[in-house]
């Protein structure tokens, strides 16, 4: 799973007018025959310091993904649901490592990174700062949430960085029994009492609007998106993600007999686009910069888990193990 | 602190310590897997450990939780000898340098990487005293005639392999049909509820 959206970096675009014209113009010309940029070739500081930025958040946005689901595990309705789940969260710590990993590539060591998140400084995605009341929400985020993060990763999986890239092939073929898992649990409500419908329909009113949130806000496509597109860091705009998710779930939420809380969605036949009320856009930024209603406690869980480790880290290590950044 | 999980709430008060201590960071580990009996091990990525033997236990947890292999094998990433590498105009074997070393032999395992964007694929063994003189001698047995973009050398001796008797580790992995979309059939309840008379 994963936090589209992503918020970049607001560098100055004339940061590239340093670099070497020559090394850039091959590094371009590379891309533009569609190869992928490995660890070890040149690339602009640009480059490098956005693709740390955009894994750094997705391996952030896995770590704490696993906090409201996690919490489930233990009251998920049955044993098959209780193993499921499980296995899910197991493979979204998972998916963090091989983030890391790609990350790590590019030469920010993986401390810095888990120090980053807990100090507050790098960010995750904004719908994990939501809580989840009822089992009806952890359903939710393993269907639509994952259901999101698959649009983008299977989109940034075809991008340039080619860690990123092995990383995501890998992690988009574990993410499929997710999809379908929570698919299995909505369509379990669905076909339920009108008990069980109305807890569904309760967690689609509540995560609808962090749903909308969760591909970021339209870009302002500005000389610095242009770039990021053109060196496939970037694969779409965020308002390309958030069309292409609803065009695939709307549909399969619908079909299920539920209301989707705003009144203006529908499919636009002239442009072929979904139409919807605008998300608010505020409230994505008030939460993201700390003021959501679980911000606190996601990094709190965090950082008691990263303290409450420490002893097991102490006494496993070893002074002859170095760190140095892995080869691919 | 006050949640809505009881086990987030029932978490002990922990002292803030705002900057944590600097260096409690695991080594790197490379990890190799051999997907089927008969095919070459393939790099698959890096595990952090305190050691060779759990990196081997993070490895299998990281990269063989859910598609089964039939072995995997792990080493420290200062233990793997890389050449240069290049853009395809030559090959990499090209760049290393003929060297005579004095010091007694041992046997290198041999990567190669065939295509740029995938990964390093074992083609063999050489036995030679140094990793530059393993990957010379390896140009004559398995690069010719093609462009190889990058060579690694792996002291044999330095990798944790998996022995014959840990070979059953991945066996039960097909049973776990909970991992697997295919186990996820809505289609029944779904179109049983489609069919349903709407009230």
């Amino acid at each position: 799973m994963y936090g589209g959206g992503n918020t970049f970096e607001g560098i100055k675009t004339d940061s590239i007018a340093q670099e070497d014209p020559v090394l850039l113009a091959a590094f371009e010309a590379r891309i533009a025959r569609g190869e992928k940029i490995e660890p070890t070739d040149w690339m602009p500081q640009l480059y490098r310091k956005q693709l740390i930025r955009m894994i750094e958040q997705h391996a952030h946005s896995e770590i704490i993904g696993a906090l409201p689901e996690g919490t489930w595990i233990t009251r998920a309705p049955g044993f098959k649901r209780k193993l499921s789940l499980m296995a899910k969260v197991q493979d979204e710590v998972g998916h963090a490592q091989l983030l890391y990993s790609a990350a790590e590539t590019l030469g920010k060591p993986r401390e810095q990174m888990i120090d980053d998140l807990i100090n507050g400084k790098s960010k995750y995605s904004n719908v994990f700062n939501y809580p989840t009341f009822t089992w009806a929400d952890c359903c939710f985020i393993s269907w639509l949430v994952d259901a999101g993060a698959i649009v983008n990763q299977l989109a940034n999986a075809k991008g340039s960085y080619g860690p990123y890239c092995r990383a995501l092939d890998r992690i988009c073929a574990e993410e499929s029994f997710h999809l379908k898992y929570g698919h299995h649990c909505v369509i379990y409500l669905a076909s339920g009492t009108q008990k069980q419908r109305d807890m569904f329909q309760e967690a689609l009113n509540r995560w609808w609007p962090p749903m909308m949130h969760f591909f970021g806000p339209s870009d302002k496509i500005s000389a610095h998106t242009e770039i990021l597109m053109r060196w496939k860091v970037k694969m779409g705009t965020n308002d390309d993600m958030r069309n292409q998710f609803l065009d695939m779930y709307v549909p399969k939420i619908w079909e299920l007999g539920f209301t989707i809380p705003d009144p203006l969605l529908k499919k636009n036949p002239e442009t072929g686009k979904w139409d919807y009320t605008e998300p608010d856009w505020e409230e994505f930024k008030r939460v993201i910069n700390g003021d959501g209603p679980c911000n606190k406690e996601r990094l709190e869980v965090r950082r008691i888990a990263e303290e409450r480790g420490r002893w097991v880290r102490e006494a496993l290590k070893t002074p002859s193990t170095k760190y140095i950044m892995p080869l691919a | 602190m006050k949640s809505l999980d009881p086990r987030v709430t029932r978490l002990p008060e922990m002292e803030s310590t705002k900057a944590k201590k600097p260096l409690d960071q695991f080594g790197t580990f490379e990890v190799f897997v051999q997907a089927k009996e008969g095919k070459p091990f393939q790099h698959e990525g890096a595990v952090h450990a305190p050691n060779l033997e759990m990196a081997y236990v993070l490895a299998k947890e990281t990269f063989t939780r859910r598609f089964t292999c039939t072995s995997i094998y792990v080493a420290d990433t200062c233990d793997i000898f890389v050449s240069p590498t290049t853009e395809g105009n030559q090959s990499a074997y090209e760049l290393i340098q003929s060297e005579n070393s004095n010091f007694s032999k041992k046997t290198f395992e041999i990567y190669q990487l065939a295509k740029r964007g995938k990964q390093h694929v074992n083609v063999g063994t050489v036995e030679a005293g140094a990793p530059t003189e393993a990957m010379f001698l390896a140009k004559d047995l398995f690069g010719t005639g093609k462009i190889i973009y990058n060579v690694w050398a792996i002291d044999k001796s330095k990798i944790r392999f998996t022995s014959d008797e840990e070979k059953d580790l991945w066996l039960t992995l097909p049973e776990k049909k909970f991992r697997d979309a295919s186990d996820y059939k809505g289609g029944d309840k779904l179109k049983e509820f489609l069919e349903r008379p709407k009230q």
